[in-house]
C-alpha cells in the first residue's frame, strides 16, 4: 500500500456500533474516513455470533431499545439491511406459581397481572407511571443533544426547556422529583408497591449493567435515566439476525458512503505533538494520517494507554484513571432443542424480555455477593428467546436463549476457570424452577465472564457501557468532569463511544452526537 | 525526617569550632535523636540539621515553626538582627524547604508539563524560579529549580506536595524523590555576604551571576552555593550535607564574625521579604489545595507574576484555567500598602469608603522605611480607584481606627 493512502480525513478507533455510527455520519458530511477495528470482527459488543453451528445468538448486548428514529433513518438503515424481528418486546417478571406480571403494564389485561399479587399495585402503577413521564420531560432534553460543558464560572447552562419544565412540575411533583433524585430505587419502590415480584423486576431493571444494588442510593436517577434513553427509541426489540445485524447494516451504511473499515487494525499509539492529533500507529507498526480521529474505545483506554497521561493536565488524568468501569455482568447463551415450558406462557411471554428477581432482597444478595468478589446464591438475570421471533436463528424447533446475569464479580474468589462451572449450573438451575425442562433441553452453551467480555468485546474491565451510569459520571460528567463535550484536550481527538453522554445501550447516541461535535467544531474554526 | 547524626568525635570537632566556648557546651545530641522504633511521621516537632549549632547562638530562646520544624524565631533583638541583615551580614536557616530530585530521562518534559514555565533555557546550573498551578490556575506551591544536570534537577518549593508530583508523572519516566531529609540549607544574606564568603574561602562567589548556582568544596566539603534569595539585595544560599552543614555554619560565623554578620530568625526573615515585596504561600495565600475558597487563593496573575507563567507553550497544569484567567483578568490583586502608624498596631481588613475591598495578609514595621509596610488582597474592580483607601489598625489599648493608605510598588526597598 502507497504511503498516499493511508492518509485520511478522519480515523474513527473500533467497530462497534459507536465507531460505525461516528463513521457513517463523517463519511455523509464527506469525509474520508477509515474505521480500525482490533479484533477480526466488526460490532463490537452488539454483534452476533454462533454457540454451535446453525446456532447464532447475540454475543453481548440481545436487546436494542433507545435506538432513534433519526439515526436510522439519517444512515438508512433499512436499506442496508435492518430489518426488525420484533419491535414490541414485554417485560415479564416471573413467578414460580405462574402469576407472571408484565411490565410496563399498558392495557387492562397487563394491571391485573400486578393486582393479582397485590390489589393496590394496579393503581400504584397508573401514578408511578405518570410521575416518570413528568420527571422524564425534565431530564429528557438534556440526552436530545451534547451535555452543555460546566465550566468554571458557569454552573452549567441548562437546557431552556428543561428549566421549564421543572417549573411545570408545580411544588408536590418538585419536592417529590427533588427527592427522587439521590434516592435509592428501593426506597421508591417500598414507597409505592407492595408486590414483592413488581419490585424485584423494577429494581433489577434499575441496577443491570451497573455494579450497584437496589438500595445504593442514586439507583433511582439510574432507573430514570434508562427509561429516559428508552423513550428516545422505538420501542424495545432486535433485529432479525441478532445485534449483529445492527452493526453490518451500520457498517455497510458507512461503507456505501465511502468509509473505509479495517479489521485486525489494532492501534497501539495515538499520534499527538504539539497539542494537537496527527494521526494513530497499529501494533504492526503501520502509520495512519488524519487531523481528526475520533475514539469509539473506553475513555480510559483512549486518554491514558492510547495517547498517554502527559497530554492531560494532570488533574484530568486523574479524574479519567477514577472512572468508575469494573464490570459486573455475565453473558451465558444457550442452544435448546425446542422451547422450555413455562407455566402459564402465551405467545407475548415467550417473545418478552424475562427478568427473574423474585423480590428486592434477592438482588441486593447478589449484588453484596458481588461486591465480595463472590457468586450470589440465587442469581437474578435477564433472558430473551430471540429465536422465537427470528426462527432463522436456530434449526426448526430449535430454539436459543440468551441470558444476562448482572451482579457477577471481576475477579471472583478462586478464579473463573475454577468457578465457571458452578456459575453456569447455579444459573440454570435457577432457571429450572421457572422452567424445569430447561436442562434436558440444553444441546450446547457459552458463557462470557467479565474478564472474557473485556477481552473477547473489547471492553476495558469488561464493563458494558465503558464506565457505570450512575449519576457522578453522567449528563456534564460523562466520561470525566471538564470533558463532557466529546473533545478532548488534544485538538483534533475526540471520544465517541459509550464511555461518553449518553452513556452505553445500543443508542448509536455518542457516536452521532460526537460527530456532530466535531464536524461544528470544524465549521466553526 | 531529619537525623541528627553527630556522633561523638564530630561533637568534640563542633565544639572546638565553638566561638561560644564559655556559654558551655552545645546540648547532648541524644535528645533529639530519633528513637530506633519511631515510625515516620510520628513525629510533630521536628529539628534541622542546623539546630543544635543554631540553638548555641540564640540568646533570646524564642522559637518558631515552619513545616514542622523548630526554628530560631530571634536570636540577639531584632534591631540588631535587621541591622546586621541590610548593612552587613546574616546567616540563616532555611533548612526546612521542602527539596525534591526529578531525575530520569522525561525529567525536563514532566516539568514542563508540571510548572508554569518550560525548563528547557535553563542550563545546568543555573536556578529558575518554580510555580506550581492545580487545574484551577491557583498556585499549589512555588520556590525554585536547580538543574543540576541534563536529567538532573531539584525543585525547593515552600511546602510539600508529593502526592501532586507523583500524580503528575504518570506516564513520564522520571524519578521523583522527597530529599528534604539529605539537605541542609542556609541563607546568607546582606552587603557583605560576598566577603563572607570569600573569608571562608569561597572565591567562586564573587563571579557568579544572579540565579546561577555553583559546586565549591569547603574544607573537603561539597557545598553547592546559589546567588538566590528574597530579601533583596547581595544574598546567597549554601545547599550541604546534613553531617557537614553545622561545620559550614560554624565557619561561615566564625569567618563572617569581622565582618559584623549574625545569625538571623525568623522575625527579621519575615520583615526583610515584606520589604522585598513578596508575598509567601502559606502566609500571604493558600495553596491551591489548602485553600477553603478562591479568596484565600492565588493564580500567578493575582500577583503580579503573569511574566511567571507562559500560556503560549506545550500543555502545563493550571494552563486551560490560566488562559481563561488571562483573558478574564484577575478577581483579586496583591498590592503593597505603606501605613503610618507606630510599630506594634495590627492591620487587618482595607477599605474603599465603607465598603470592604480585601485584607492585609502580612504587614510589618520596616526600620529602614520607619513605616508599616503591608501585602493586601485587593478585589480588582476596587482597583480602579487610585486613592480614597484605608485600613482598620487595631492598637493595644487605643482600639479600633481607620487609616488612609497609599498603594505602593513593590519591591518597597530599592536595592542597587
Amino acid at each position: 500500500m502507497s504511503e498516499d493512502a493511508l492518509q485520511y480525513d478522519a480515523i474513527v478507533i473500533g467497530a462497534g456500533h459507536n465507531g460505525l455510527v461516528t463513521a457513517g455520519y463523517l463519511a455523509r458530511a464527506g469525509k474520508k474516513v477509515v474505521v480500525l477495528e482490533a479484533s477480526s470482527a466488526i460490532g463490537g459488543a452488539a454483534r452476533t455470533g454462533e454457540i454451535s453451528p446453525d446456532y447464532q445468538v447475540s454475543t453481548g448486548a440481545h436487546l436494542i431499545s433507545c435506538l432513534p428514529k433519526k439515526v436510522e433513518r439519517d444512515l438508512k438503515l433499512a436499506k442496508h439491511g435492518l430489518v426488525w424481528a420484533t419491535r414490541d418486546v414485554a417485560t415479564v417478571a416471573l413467578d414460580q406459581g405462574g402469576k407472571h406480571v408484565i411490565i410496563p403494564a399498558g392495557g387492562k389485561k397487563d394491571i391485573a397481572t400486578l393486582t393479582a399479587h397485590a390489589t393496590r399495585d394496579g393503581d400504584a402503577w397508573r401514578r408511578f407511571d405518570a410521575q416518570m413521564k413528568k420527571f422524564i420531560s425534565v431530564i429528557g432534553p438534556f440526552l436530545e443533544g451534547p451535555v452543555p460543558e460546566m465550566g468554571p464560572d458557569l454552573p452549567g447552562r441548562v437546557p431552556v426547556t428543561t428549566a421549564l419544565r421543572l417549573e411545570k412540575l408545580g411544588p408536590r411533583d418538585l419536592r417529590a422529583f427533588l427527592r427522587f433524585m439521590p434516592s435509592s430505587i428501593a426506597r421508591i419502590l417500598d414507597a409505592t408497591f407492595e408486590g414483592d415480584l413488581v419490585k424485584g423486576a423494577l429494581a433489577l431493571d434499575a441496577t443491570l449493567g451497573h455494579h450497584s444494588g437496589p438500595k445504593t442510593p442514586g439507583t433511582a436517577f439510574s432507573f430514570l435515566y434508562k427509561r429516559a434513553l428508552e423513550t428516545l427509541g422505538q420501542g424495545t426489540g432486535y433485529p432479525a439476525g441478532g445485534a449483529g445485524a445492527l452493526s453490518d447494516a451500520l457498517a455497510a451504511s458507512a461503507e456505501s458512503t465511502g468509509a473505509r473499515i479495517r479489521l485486525d487494525s489494532p492501534v497501539a499509539q495515538i499520534i499527538a505533538g504539539a497539542g494537537k492529533v496527527s494521526g494513530v500507529r497499529l501494533e504492526d507498526g503501520t502509520v495512519f494520517e488524519a487531523p481528526l480521529v475520533m475514539s469509539s474505545a473506553d475513555p480510559k483506554t483512549t486518554c491514558l494507554d492510547l495517547l498517554g497521561a502527559r497530554h492531560f493536565e494532570a488533574p484530568m488524568a486523574k479524574h479519567i484513571g477514577r472512572i468508575r468501569s469494573q464490570g459486573s455482568a455475565a453473558k451465558i447463551n444457550l442452544a435448546l432443542e425446542g422451547l422450555p415450558t413455562f407455566e402459564n406462557f402465551t405467545d407475548r411471554e415467550y417473545g418478552g424480555r424475562l427478568l427473574i428477581a423474585p423480590d428486592m432482597a434477592t438482588v441486593e444478595r447478589s449484588f453484596i455477593a458481588a461486591k465480595r468478589n463472590e457468586l450470589t446464591l440465587d442469581p437474578v438475570m435477564e433472558m430473551v428467546i430471540p429465536s422465537y421471533h427470528d426462527p432463522r436463528l436456530a434449526p426448526m424447533g430449535h430454539h436459543v436463549l440468551s441470558i444476562v446475569v448482572p451482579n457477577v464479580p471481576f475477579d471472583v474468589e478462586g478464579g473463573w476457570d475454577a468457578r465457571r462451572d458452578e456459575f453456569v449450573k447455579r444459573v440454570i438451575d435457577t432457571i429450572a424452577l421457572y422452567a424445569p425442562d430447561v436442562s434436558n433441553k440444553i444441546i450446547a452453551g457459552e458463557i462470557l465472564t467479565p474478564p472474557e467480555i473485556e477481552e473477547k468485546l473489547g471492553l476495558k474491565g469488561g464493563h458494558w457501557h465503558q464506565g457505570d451510569m450512575s449519576f457522578d459520571q453522567l449528563l456534564a460528567f460523562r466520561p470525566a468532569p471538564g470533558m463532557a463535550n466529546y473533545a478532548t484536550p488534544v485538538e483534533g481527538l475526540y471520544l465517541c463511544g459509550a464511555g461518553t453522554h449518553p452513556g452505553g445501550g445500543l443508542t448509536g447516541l455518542p457516536g452521532k452526537y460526537a460527530a456532530d461535535t466535531a464536524l461544528l467544531k470544524e465549521k466553526i474554526s | 525526617m531529619t537525623e541528627i547524626n553527630l556522633d561523638d568525635k564530630d561533637e568534640t570537632e563542633i565544639v572546638q569550632l565553638s566561638p561560644l566556648d564559655g556559654m558551655g557546651t552545645a546540648p547532648d545530641p541524644a535528645w533529639f535523636e530519633q528513637p530506633a522504633n519511631e515510625l515516620p511521621f510520628e513525629r510533630y516537632v521536628l529539628t534541622t540539621p542546623l539546630h543544635l549549632v543554631a540553638a548555641t547562638e540564640s540568646r533570646t530562646n524564642q522559637w518558631t515553626e515552619w513545616n514542622g520544624y523548630t526554628l530560631a524565631n530571634v536570636y540577639t533583638t531584632v534591631e540588631q538582627e535587621y541591622d546586621a541583615l541590610r548593612t552587613r551580614a546574616a546567616l540563616s536557616d532555611i533548612s526546612p524547604l521542602v527539596k525534591y530530585r526529578i531525575s530520569g530521562k522525561d525529567a525536563a518534559i514532566y516539568l514542563d508539563r508540571l510548572l508554569t514555565q518550560s525548563v528547557a533555557g535553563v542550563a545546568v546550573n543555573q536556578v529558575a524560579r518554580a510555580v506550581l498551578c492545580a487545574g484551577d490556575g491557583c498556585i499549589v506551591t512555588e520556590g525554585l529549580l536547580f538543574r543540576l544536570g541534563e536529567t538532573d534537577f531539584r525543585l525547593v518549593v515552600r511546602s510539600p506536595h508529593l502526592d501532586w508530583m507523583l500524580d503528575s508523572a504518570e506516564d513520564f519516566e522520571v524519578g521523583v524523590e522527597d530529599v528534604s531529609g539529605t539537605i541542609a540549607a542556609m541563607s546568607l544574606c546582606g552587603p557583605l555576604a560576598e566577603a563572607v564568603l570569600e573569608a571562608v574561602g569561597i572565591e567562586q562567589a564573587n563571579s557568579l551571576e544572579k540565579a546561577q548556582a555553583v559546586w565549591v568544596e569547603l574544607g573537603g566539603m561539597p557545598v553547592y552555593v546559589s546567588r538566590t534569595g528574597m530579601m533583596g539585595g547581595s544574598e546567597f544560599e549554601l545547599w550541604a550535607d546534613p553531617d557537614d552543614a553545622p561545620i559550614v555554619w560554624r565557619r561561615l560565623l566564625d569567618a563572617g564574625r569581622t565582618f559584623g554578620l549574625l545569625p538571623v530568625g525568623m522575625a527579621v526573615r519575615n520583615v526583610a521579604r515584606l520589604e522585598n515585596g513578596i508575598a509567601l504561600e502559606g502566609i500571604d495565600y493558600q495553596s491551591g489545595f489548602s485553600a477553603p475558597d478562591l479568596s484565600t487563593a492565588c493564580s500567578p496573575f493575582d500577583l503580579g507574576q503573569g511574566d511567571r507563567v507562559s500560556l503560549e507553550r506545550s500543555l502545563f497544569n493550571g494552563q486551560k484555567a490560566l488562559t481563561a484567567i488571562a483573558k478574564r483578568g484577575s478577581r483579586h490583586a496583591m498590592k503593597g500598602i505603606e501605613v503610618d502608624a507606630s510599630p506594634g498596631v495590627r492591620i487587618e481588613a482595607i477599605f474603599v469608603g465603607d465598603r470592604k475591598v480585601g485584607r492585609v495578609t502580612s504587614h510589618a514595621w520596616s526600620p529602614r522605611l520607619q513605616h508599616h509596610i503591608a501585602l493586601a488582597l485587593i478585589e480588582t474592580d476596587a482597583l480602579g480607584a487610585s486613592s480614597g483607601f484605608t485600613v482598620e489598625v487595631n492598637e493595644e489599648g487605643e482600639g479600633c481606627k481607620r487609616l488612609a493608605v497609599k498603594l505602593e510598588k513593590r519591591p518597597f526597598l530599592e536595592f542597587s
